[in-house]
């Protein structure tokens, strides 16, 4: 069925205007630097079975993932005018801790028309060290697990849960805040919706809903139309703790205008953060065919629809209740990410490139100023991309499921006693080939004071590889250079004490090269 | 050949060169066609050899920027920091692009020199710069063969001894140098370093141009993207502060109008060709200097304003997905839309001639006689053509509607507030039906809505904006520090402005600051360089545009800057409009039937109304009026437009 284009033209514009004033709204408004300058948030419109109509392109990780939080805040059914529902459970329709989602009923004439929602990365949600990104073996020490709740009823506030909530954070008025901003941004959303369905009418409303979910649909089937039938396998691997090797195995089955995307013979959950929940596992494979559709084409539900992921139970890119998982959300989403490609290449050789870092390369260090006053950091620090069909790759990029920028060197050596002494390319680290991955970058931080590192950066042991003959880049290493000039290799994932003159040096992955460097021979 | 006698503006664009004479006698407008090998050519053969004062709007910095032409360009930095315009801030172009790619900087990977030096987060020296050091980046930088230096290095915004030391050796070596502290004293290393590299490498391409001219038209001057004039020889010294002066004027004319009118809040709809610029001004323009150009990092003060959706000639196509886009691909001045005569592809121009909003018996621009069965026939290809080009418009209006809600509640204003100031060669085709969309409830169609850049430029007053980064806590003891900063800037601004001849009529402060911990800053318009004033100005700011303030939180200076302004130079009174001629109204018939009429814009007298549907043309600009709305013609020569 084929729709009037131009109507279908126009309610696309609308249904995303809604999702992008909501994020107007809620980066206008928001107060943590995870909102106002990183944009760390989501922001996404659901019809009235909870299916995602719409959604503000921010955070890729995100992309999989909204839709589950709805499906978990709907088990709180009947809603009233005036309902609000907060979760951030992992293993009900979150991502990690910090990222917190609130749900929001939408009626017209006193019947529900649909949902709209948002997540926001919230700066600390308690646990073991401030940021909530620890490297922990339980997810009760990553911290506040909050299931799906009510958090407004009928218009009304629920007091006690929101003490409790902010009396288990480090920064409760910050929290606060970010709350009101993100409650700010739902009243935007459904106000929009609202006026849709009283200038166009409700069944008007829904109808078109339903026409974007088809239309999403039909660009994803001729995306994947141009994929030949068939299995593509790839495999790869995470680091473990002890540097045993985690196989990470995608099989893409692509039939009948649909695709398949199973993860079995992945290795095992681990007493680690690295474990991925499903809607991770999910986010980063459907990030990966969303990279195969138009540049503007919608997020909904209808892209999902002829992809089917299967991630077993108990794996580490399905972790069970319990596990600890923040480290999953920003380095195994990597990991997925380069398996599915590279299971994708196999089909479409001529259009995927090779791996890129496939780390984010965390950073976090914290401490006590010689004055007294706290300090806490965090940041991720840019590889390679993989080189590909097109040319070479970049070099010191962000690739994947992360976007952040750096924050300059002139501005963190004012806000915490560190001094950067080095931010370059680092050369020869990208595979070599008739296109050239790009290269990592070589990042070393002086401590002028005492502090706590946490290094988690996978792809420590083995490099991306390359595509099409072209090589491997050179893995990341990290290494501890003491004041007196000693060195000390780290592992991949690290948490240490630092004395004032001590450096850290972070040398991250490049990217893999593509194609053959030699024309083959005749 | 008119000939000029006060000031004559003139904006140079991709087809037509636009000329505005503003005198004693008035405003006079007229264009010629562009000639972009050459662009001079056009700008000497309309100005004639009148004695007008020169006011030049140019997109030669722009262009050569895009094109990457310019000298081999070194960056000599802080040992550790040679790749800075290579990883420039590590985030890609593109989201779900497989393989994003940076545009490559001015500054090749590998013509970095690494200094050894050091200068720490408190200004203090971690290492000095040895003479010896200077003498061997000095004798790298000869042997490597380049003609220019952009000099930055670490915190020299705070402590510029290093780097001026370094810039005046490499100078005395005969090698073209920015330094840093000099083109930018802020902090961020990499948009500092990025400005300063543009800087230097767009210097030559910029002194010739302007070097050329000002021999025929002695006091050139030159606009900037801040909104004001300069003098030809700051502007080939500072050649990035014209890289985004292109659309600025547009701005300024825009508000100069509207204000003639007596609207104070307006939203400035400038559709051209290619794209659609909008600037929200409430009550005057917002600055900001934040802008990225091409990929790069460019610090410079300019009119905040935004590029948006489509233009005339954006291109209409079916998807994969059944639903039509529109843009961002544009049929561009060759082929062009496909009334135009050569090309193919169903363009936005094309919608509007075969809906009967462009007329096929006035020519296009002026100039071009509008083909209607070859824009029919490019339609055709999305369906019976009327309905086509009915979807294409209306699709180009959701584009555009979704952005300017967008742009407006990121800075935290309603559309519905505003009203629209339509110009450019499509503006008036859209705006009322884009107004509708955005709650906005009137909609100004200026005179000279086809020149108004040209117009903005020739009104616009001499300007010369100079910062100062402070990064510096607004507490008891930053009196001293912000006040010994405002002295040296309002030195240094007001100096800029004189020579280049003009008198000092105004003096204005603006502040970046942010909330101890953020890592954005906002520019707020302060009345005193102290810091009470500035904190006050900041929460107030903050609580508008970010919808709260923290008044018990520190506050942080990170900027402060001073404009200082020449006299300004109003529009003259309009002249009389005509007794208007109603027997030039004729009736029509849309593209798909609907009766209408047809208004010569001259046909409209003072306070004459129109009710839509109508199509009212002047020389430079064809406007909508849909059928709820009504035109009223006022006695300066616009067009108001409102719903019945």
């Amino acid at each position: 069925m084929s729709e009037d284009p131009a109507r279908l033209a126009v309610w696309n514009a609308l249904l995303a205007s809604a999702a992008d004033e909501m994020g107007a709204t809620l980066w206008r408004t928001g107060h943590s630097p995870n909102i106002r300058e990183r944009r760390d948030f989501s922001c996404a419109v659901f019809d009235a079975r909870g299916q995602l109509a719409a959604q503000a392109a921010h955070i890729p990780v995100h992309l999989g993932a909204m839709p589950e939080s709805v499906a978990a805040v709907n088990a709180l059914a009947p809603w009233s005018e005036g309902d609000v529902a907060i979760v951030n459970d992992p293993y009900l329709g979150g991502t990690h801790l910090p990222d917190v989602t609130l749900v929001a009923p939408v009626f017209a004439d006193g019947a529900l028309i649909g949902f709209v929602a948002n997540r926001a990365h919230h700066a600390d949600i308690g646990g073991m060290s401030a940021g909530s990104m620890p490297v922990a073996s339980e997810l009760y020490q990553e911290g506040l697990i909050i299931p799906p709740l009510k958090l407004r009823e009928g218009g009304a506030t629920n007091e006690a849960l929101l003490a409790l909530i902010l009396r288990n954070v480090r920064t409760p008025e910050e929290r606060r805040g970010d709350f009101d901003a993100q409650l700010g941004a739902l009243r935007t959303g459904a106000a929009r919706l609202e006026a849709l369905a009283a200038r166009h009418g409700t069944a008007e409303l829904a109808r078109w809903m339903a026409a974007l979910l088809d239309y999403a649909e039909r660009l994803t089937r001729a995306a994947l139309a141009a994929i030949p039938d068939g299995d593509y396998e790839a495999e790869d691997a995470m680091e473990g703790a002890d540097g045993a090797l985690l196989p990470l195995r995608a099989r893409v089955t692509v039939a009948g205008g649909g695709a398949t995307i199973d993860f079995s013979g992945s290795a095992t959950e681990q007493d680690a953060s690295i474990n991925a929940v499903e809607a991770v596992t999910r986010s980063a494979a459907v990030y990966c065919v969303r990279c195969l559709l138009p540049p503007d084409a919608p997020s909904n539900a209808g892209v999902f629809r002829p992809l089917r992921v299967l991630a077993p139970e108990g794996s580490i890119v399905n972790a069970r209740p319990q596990r600890a998982v923040s480290a999953g959300n920003v380095e195994t989403s990597q990991r997925v990410t380069d398996v599915v490609l590279a299971a994708l290449a196999r089909a479409l050789p001529e259009r995927i490139p090779a791996a890129s870092a496939g780390t984010m390369s965390n950073l976090a260090f914290g401490g006590v100023r010689p004055d007294g006053s706290p300090f806490a950091c965090y940041e991720t620090i840019p590889g390679g991309a993989g080189a590909g069909p097109r040319g070479d790759g970049e070099s010191g990029v962000q690739t994947h499921m992360t976007n952040t920028a750096n924050t300059p060197a002139e501005a963190i050596e004012r806000a915490f006693p560190v001094r950067v002494r080095r931010f370059e390319l680092r050369d020869g680290s990208g595979g070599a080939g008739r296109h050239r991955g790009g290269d990592g970058v070589v990042r070393e931080i002086e401590f002028l004071a005492g502090a706590g590192v946490t290094l988690i950066g996978d792809r420590r042991l083995i490099g991306p590889p390359g595509a099409r003959g072209g090589g491997d880049a050179l893995p990341g290493a990290n290494a501890l250079i003491r004041a007196g000039g000693e060195r000390t290799p780290l592992a991949g994932q690290a948490q240490l004490r630092v004395a004032p003159g001590d450096r850290i040096e972070v040398r991250t992955p490049g990217g893999g090269g593509w194609g053959s460097a030699a024309p083959d021979a005749p | 050949m008119p000939q000029a006698d006060g000031v004559l503006g003139v904006d140079v664009g991709g087809t037509f060169t636009d000329f505005a004479a503003i005198g004693d006698g008035g405003v006079r407008v007229w264009k010629r066609l562009s000639t972009p090998a050459a662009p001079e050519e056009a700008v000497l053969a309309g100005a004639g050899g009148g004695a007008a004062q020169l006011a030049h709007g140019s997109t030669v910095a722009t262009n050569a920027l895009l094109e990457r032409r310019g000298p081999r360009t070194l960056l000599a930095t802080t040992e550790g920091f040679r790749d800075l315009l290579e990883i420039r801030r590590q985030e890609r172009p593109a989201l779900y692009d497989l393989e994003p790619r940076r545009r490559p900087h001015v500054v090749a990977r590998g013509d970095a020199i690494a200094v050894r030096e050091r200068v720490g987060a408190d200004g203090a020296v971690v290492e000095p710069l040895a003479e010896a050091e200077v003498a061997r980046v000095v004798t790298e930088a000869r042997a490597r063969g380049a003609e220019a230096v952009a000099v930055c290095l670490l915190f020299s915004w705070l402590r510029p001894e290093h780097e001026a030391r370094l810039a005046a050796a490499l100078r005395a070596a005969g090698l073209a140098v920015s330094a840093s502290h000099e083109a930018l004293p802020e902090h961020r290393e990499y948009e500092r370093a990025s400005t300063t590299a543009v800087n230097v490498f767009l210097q030559p391409v910029v002194r010739r141009y302007l070097g050329g001219l000002e021999a025929r038209f002695p006091g050139l001057r030159v606009m900037h993207s801040a909104g004001g004039l300069a003098s030809a020889a700051a502007a080939g010294e500072r050649p990035v502060s014209m890289v985004a002066s292109g659309p600025a004027g547009g701005v300024l004319g825009a508000l100069a109008a509207a204000r003639a009118a007596g609207h104070e809040h307006v939203v400035t709809f400038d559709m051209g060709g290619t794209s659609t610029d909008v600037s929200l001004c409430p009550g005057g323009p917002r600055y900001r200097s934040d802008a990225e150009i091409d990929g790069l990092a460019l610090r410079t003060p300019m009119i905040d304003l935004v590029t948006v959706g489509a233009g005339g000639g954006s291109i209409a196509a079916l998807d994969a997905g059944g639903a039509m886009t529109v843009g961002p691909r544009s049929a561009g001045a060759d082929p062009g839309p496909a009334c135009y005569g050569r090309g193919t592809l169903p363009t936005v121009s094309d919608a509007n001639l075969a809906l009967g909003r462009l007329r096929p018996d006035v020519p296009l621009g002026g100039a071009v006689a509008p083909d209607l069965d070859r824009a029919r026939a490019a339609l055709a290809a999305l369906g019976e053509p009327v309905a086509a080009a009915a979807a294409v418009v209306e699709v180009a209006n959701a584009t555009m509607a979704r952005a300017l809600r967008r742009v407006s509640l990121e800075r935290g204003y309603d559309p519905a507030d505003f009203t629209l100031v339509a110009f450019g060669g499509a503006g008036p085709l859209h705006a009322c039906e884009l107004a509708a969309q955005t709650g906005i409830a009137r909609v100004l169609v200026p005179r000279h809505a086809g020149v108004l850049s040209a117009i903005g430029i020739a009104a616009a007053p001499e300007a010369v904006e100079r910062g100062q980064g402070l990064l510096l806590a607004l507490d008891a003891d930053a009196a001293e520090p912000v006040r010994a900063t405002a002295a040296a800037l309002e030195a240094r601004a007001a100096d800029g402005l004189r020579a280049g001849g003009s008198a000092l009529a105004a003096l204005s402060w603006a502040a970046d600051a942010r909330y101890a911990g953020q890592a954005h800053e906002l520019r707020v318009a302060v009345e005193q360089p102290a810091p009470d004033a500035i904190a006050a100005a900041f929460h107030a700011a903050h609580e508008r545009e970010y919808g709260f303030a923290a008044r018990a939180r520190p506050v942080e200076l990170v900027a402060l800057r001073c404009r200082a302004e020449g006299p300004a130079r109003p529009l003259p009174p309009a002249a009389e409009t005509g007794a208007g001629d109603p027997d030039a109204i004729v009736p029509i018939a849309l593209g798909d039937g609907t009766r209408a009429v047809h208004a010569p814009r001259a046909a409209l007298a003072a306070g004459a109304a129109l009710d839509g549907p109508a199509v009212v043309t002047q020389p430079d600009a064809t406007c909508y009026v849909p059928p709820e709305w009504r035109a009223t013609a006022d006695a300066a020569g616009n067009l108001e437009l409102t719903p019945r």
